[in-house]
C-alpha cells in the first residue's frame, strides 16, 4: 500500500480541486476527505460541463470511487515540489 | 537419515557462504555503474539501495523533477514535469500539455476524421492504472 | 445476519475516509460503471435501510454497502437519459451494486431535485467508464 498520494491528498483536504473520470465527467468541488483506495469525497461540487452532463444537477456532496478518478486537477498552490520530490524518493526507497 | 542431513549442512553452508561472497564482490565490481546511472537528484551520501537500478521503477526515479512523456489508455498522451509518483504510477505532473485524440467517421464519406484536442493544466494527479508507457527525457546534447 | 454484517462495516466505514455513512437518511443517486443513474433514500430508521425515491409513488430499499462499495438495493429506481425524450424512471427491483461498477454515490439535494423538470431535461446518456 502506497502512502504518499493518501497522505498528499490528505493535506489537501479543504482545497477546491477538479476530479475527471474515466466516464469524460469532470467534478469541481471542495476536497471533504480521502482514504487509502483514494477515494474521494467532494463538498459544494458542480459538474464542470453542466449543459452536457445535466446527470449530477441537483447532487451538491459526493463520494467518488477512487477506480473511476482518471486525473485530479490540483490547486497550484497546493504543489510543494521540494516535499513530493523528498517523499517519492522515501516511497522509492521502501521507507 | 539425521546423520545424513547433518553431513550435508557443512557443504551446503559453505557454498552458500560462496555464493554470498560472489554476489557483494559484483555489487562492488557494478558500483561505479550503478553510482554514474544515479547521480542525478541524490542529495548527500546515498546508501545502496538508494542508487541500485533493480528494476523498471528505479529508472522513472531518475526522471523526478524532468519532463516526461506520458501515454496513456483512451488515446491521452501528457507533457508534464514528473514531481511525484509510486509503484503503481500514480503521479503528480506538473506544467502539463495533455493530446487527446479521437477519431470520427464522417457521415458521407465514412472516411476517418482523425482530431487532436490540446490543453495544458498547471497540476495534476494521474491515476496509475490509466498508464501505457512512461518515456523518461530524451538525453541528447 | 446479514443486517449486521452490513453493520459493521458501516461502522468500519466511520473510522475511514470518505465513506457512504454520512450519506445516511439522504437521497441518493448513483452513478454506475455503465453510466446508468440510480436513486433512492436510506432510511436507517427501519429494519431493513429502507429508500424512497424522491417522486411520488415511487420507492426503494437499500439494505446497505460495505467498504467495497458493495451496494444492496431493492426496488430501487433508474433515470434514463435521452435526447430524443424527457427523463424516463424504470423500475429496478432488487439490486446488488458490485462496488467495482459504481462510480459516483451523490448526495440529492431534494429541493434543488424538485426543482428540476425531469420531463423536459434532455442529454445523452452518460458514457460508461473505461479502465
Amino acid at each position: 500500500m502506497t502512502y504518499l498520494f493518501f497522505s498528499y491528498f490528505k493535506d489537501l483536504v479543504g482545497r477546491e480541486v477538479t476530479v475527471e473520470l474515466k466516464n469524460d465527467l469532470a467534478i469541481r468541488g471542495t476536497l471533504h476527505s480521502v482514504d487509502q483506495y483514494l477515494n474521494i469525497k467532494l463538498e459544494n461540487t458542480r459538474v464542470v460541463d453542466q449543459d452536457k452532463y445535466p446527470h449530477m444537477l441537483s447532487v451538491r456532496n459526493c463520494f467518488i470511487r477512487g477506480s473511476v478518478v482518471r486525473y485530479v486537477q490540483l490547486p497550484p498552490d497546493g504543489v510543494d515540489i521540494e516535499l513530493l520530490h523528498d517523499a517519492t524518493r522515501r516511497e522509492a526507497r521502501g521507507g | 537419515m539425521t546423520v545424513k542431513s547433518g553431513a550435508r549442512v557443512l557443504p551446503d553452508v559453505f557454498g552458500r557462504f560462496l555464493t554470498l561472497s560472489r554476489i557483494v564482490a559484483l555489487k562492488i565490481l557494478l558500483k561505479p555503474l550503478v553510482y554514474s546511472l544515479c547521480t542525478k537528484g541524490r542529495t548527500g551520501m546515498a546508501t545502496e539501495e538508494d542508487s541500485a537500478v533493480k528494476e523498471p521503477l528505479d529508472l522513472i526515479r531518475l526522471s523526478l523533477d524532468e519532463r516526461i512523456y506520458v501515454k496513456l489508455r483512451s488515446d491521452r498522451e501528457l507533457r508534464g514535469k514528473l514531481h511525484a509518483y509510486d509503484q503503481h504510477l500514480n503521479m503528480i505532473l506538473g506544467d502539463v500539455e495533455e493530446i487527446v485524440t479521437t477519431v470520427e467517421i464522417d457521415d458521407e464519406t465514412y472516411e476517418e476524421i482523425v482530431r487532436t484536442t490540446r490543453r495544458t493544466v498547471p497540476f495534476l494527479f494521474v491515476r496509475g492504472d490509466g498508464v501505457i508507457l512512461v518515456s523518461p527525457p530524451l538525453r541528447t546534447a | 445476519m446479514i443486517e449486521f454484517q452490513l453493520f459493521r462495516a458501516l461502522s468500519f466505514e466511520m473510522s475511514t475516509g470518505p465513506g457512504l455513512e454520512s450519506l445516511v437518511d439522504q437521497t441518493i443517486s448513483v452513478i454506475t460503471n455503465d453510466g446508468r443513474n440510480i436513486v433512492f433514500q436510506w432510511d436507517p430508521n427501519l429494519q431493513h435501510y429502507s429508500f424512497v425515491f424522491p417522486l411520488p409513488n415511487a420507492k426503494g430499499i437499500l439494505k446497505g454497502f460495505d467498504q467495497a462499495t458493495n451496494i444492496i438495493l431493492d426496488e430501487s429506481h433508474e433515470r434514463v437519459y435521452s435526447t430524443k425524450e424527457g427523463v424516463q424512471q424504470l423500475v429496478l427491483g432488487l439490486y446488488i451494486i458490485r462496488g467495482d461498477n459504481i462510480s459516483v454515490v451523490g448526495e440529492l439535494d431534494e429541493e434543488l431535485d424538485s426543482a428540476l423538470d425531469l420531463s423536459n431535461l434532455r442529454a445523452h446518456p452518460l458514457k460508461p467508464v473505461i479502465h
